[in-house]
């Protein structure tokens, strides 16, 4: 009965293009926030994995790199290699830094490359210098562009005047970017006389990576973190942030497509209620007469993800090279349960219209 | 065996004081090649007697026998079953679906009854065709004549071969001689092919063509007479070779 279905939905081409548009609205509305999530998780987790590291080591307590503060003094270090199994353990500072630019609000997160132990370089340098002298700071381009940073300006960094040496890509995060100081200028805008943030421990070939973290963890001051665990910690913080949010636009979405389908098919089935009846008397079943309906909610709600998708998709690519905030990726697996989701509210949208249909008599089609 | 069996039927609407007996202990047989045509004043309980034969409406008391079969034992489904394979329905308002054009129409019970496409849109062509309908195929129903819906919806009633046809007022939308020569096209149609058919009509000049000519009034039969029955039922050349 498809054809009487799409043949319905086709006569009625101004409510089509209402339902399909309410449904394309949703889908565009949900996939947009899912694939800002989407990106945004990837990029965070993208340059902490570029760490070398099997082990994080913070402060006892302390799970991420922004939620939690990491204190560790440099005396740690020669434990950490006095344990057995451990290759190397080498200092990681750094930390959110906020400072006003041009009136503007600027929120780095700075972290120390240390060119000595090969810790905290950019993964990516696009222009400019990629290791910066002292005196000279790295910071992201999407930060760069959008707060008109060029590279030769000078910003105050913690109250320190530090000049743009080159960007960097990759660590642009939500509401903070990630930069690049010298290992001096990091500890002295940092604050960390003797200290630093976190170890970064490598394991020794042929050892036992949960036995050298249970060593180290001995220590009661410090926790040892898998290189995934800690990526996911920190991911976990976009997913905090970013949930709610999607939830949100979720059920705005939904609320709105299944409105709009629900009003559209049952405004269309109270107007063919005669049709129905004489189909009825015909000879079709009840079950027969349901699909109908429900085969005109998922048609045009089909259309309305595909044009919802493809919307996303667009505005996704267009806003990336115009907004470089705007990271997304939208991925298959994500694309398919938002399908789903279109696809049993359509279903559940056709519920009215069905309770309607039942309810008409067949024998109504002999009154003229 | 009778196609329809009505026997002792009534049916009464509302309750108490405000009750209408519609239909009132009626019994009527219709066999195989029957022509029909139930005549009466307005209000006489034609359409009401014409749906409970139809198995849209139960009557309130008596039975009615499809094919021998009762159909106050027959669950809804199975009387869309029945309905699907046994009757074709003819109405005054026409009642094509507006979303399909002359052909889809047709194909519509074919396909309930789970008919392939193909075959079913072929068999609708050719009962078009047969109603001098073949240039209307791709037409929807907006652009056709009343004569011309009224032929596609006999064409419709045809689709499934049913052993029964119902027509309730099926000129009274038409002007006097479209009304006529639809009609006759009905009877003949179903004549040739040995089909039973039920009018209800208040049109005098159908009685040329009906077998039989029974006359309601306040629910009760009060007459059957012998139609004209001035049809020409032998096949048409086209459809001999079938
Ligand atoms: N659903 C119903 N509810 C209540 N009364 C009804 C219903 N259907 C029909 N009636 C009444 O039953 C009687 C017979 O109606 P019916 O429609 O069968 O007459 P009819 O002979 O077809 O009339 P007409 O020639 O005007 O079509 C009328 O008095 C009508 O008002
Ligand atoms: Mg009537």
């Amino acid at each position: 009965m498809l054809f009487l279905a799409i043949k319905n939905l086709v006569e009625e081409k101004t409510r089509l293009l209402i339902s399909v548009g309410g449904v394309a609205f949703s889908v565009l509305l949900i996939m947009s926030i899912q694939g800002l999530y989407q990106g945004w998780s990837n990029k965070i987790g993208e340059y902490i994995r570029t760490v070398p590291a099997d082990y994080w080591i913070t402060q006892t307590g302390a799970t991420d790199m922004f939620h939690t503060p990491s204190v560790l003094p440099l005396t740690v270090r020669d434990f950490l290699t006095g344990v057995p199994g451990v290759a190397t353990a080498k200092p990681f500072s750094g930390r959110r830094v906020a400072f006003a630019h041009n009136g503007r609000d600027i929120n780095l997160y700075v972290i120390a490359d240390d060119t000595e132990n090969n810790v905290g370089a950019p993964a990516r340098v696009v222009e400019g210098k990629a290791v910066p002298d002292k005196g000279e700071i790295i910071i992201d381009r999407v930060v760069g562009r959008s707060e008109n940073i060029r590279i030769g300006d000078t910003i105050p960094v913690a109250g320190r005047e530090l000049k743009v040496a080159g960007y960097s890509e990759g660590g642009y995060i939500l509401s903070f970017s990630f930069a690049f100081a010298t290992k001096e200028d990091a500890e002295s805008i940092l604050q960390l006389p003797g200290a630093t943030n976190f170890f970064l421990v490598t394991v020794k070939e042929n050892a036992d990576a949960s036995g050298v973290a249970s060593r180290i963890e001995a220590d009661p001051a410090v926790d040892a973190i898998t290189k995934d665990r800690f990526v996911e910690n920190n991911t976990n913080i976009v997913r905090d942030t970013f949930l709610p949010i999607i939830l949100v636009l979720l059920l705005i979405g939904i609320a709105v497509g299944m409105t709009v389908i629900g009003l559209t098919i049952f405004t269309s089935t109270i107007e063919k209620a005669r049709e129905y009846g004489v189909l009825k008397a015909i000879g079709v079943s009840n079950r027969q007469l349901y699909t109908v309906v429900v085969e005109q909610a998922v048609t045009a709600a089909v259309l309305g993800y595909l044009v919802g998708a493809a919307l996303a998709l667009a505005v996704s690519a267009a806003a990336g090279t115009y907004v470089p905030e705007f990271i997304t990726e939208i991925r298959w697996l994500d694309a398919a349960w938002i399908f789903g989701v279109t696809f049993v509210m359509a279903v559940v949208s056709s519920l009215l219209p069905v309770r309607r249909l039942a309810r008409i008599d067949p024998a109504e089609v002999f009154r003229a | 065996m009778n196609v329809v069996a009505v026997q002792d039927v009534s049916k009464t609407f509302g309750a108490g004081h405000t009750a209408v007996t519609a239909v009132d202990h009626v019994s009527l047989n219709v066999d195989a090649g029957d022509i029909v045509l139930i005549m009466g004043p307005s209000g006489s309980g034609k359409t009401t007697l014409l749906s409970m034969i139809g198995t849209l409406m139960s009557p309130t008391t008596g039975r009615i026998l499809i094919s021998g079969q009762d159909t106050s034992t027959l669950a809804p489904a199975q009387l869309s079953r029945l309905r699907l394979q046994e009757f074709g329905f003819v109405f005054q308002t026409f009642n094509l679906l507006s979303a399909l054009t002359a052909e889809e129409n047709v194909m519509m019970p074919l396909i309930t009854a789970g008919v392939p496409r193909k075959e079913a849109r072929a068999k609708a062509r050719t009962a078009l065709e047969q109603l001098q309908l073949g240039h209307r195929l791709r037409n929807l129903p907006r652009d056709l004549s009343g004569g011309e819906k009224q032929r596609v919806a006999i064409a419709r009633s045809l689709a499934n071969d049913p052993r029964l046809i119902l027509a309730d007022e099926p000129t009274a939308n038409l002007d006097a001689k479209t009304g006529q020569d639809v009609t006759l096209l009905l009877c003949e149609t179903a004549c040739r092919e040995n089909r039973a058919v039920i009018i209800v009509s208040h049109d005098q000049r159908l009685r040329t063509a009906a077998k039989r000519v029974i006359t309601i009034e306040d629910g009760r039969l009060t007459a059957e007479e012998a139609g004209d029955h001035n049809l020409n039922c032998r096949m048409h050349p086209e459809s001999v070779q079938s």
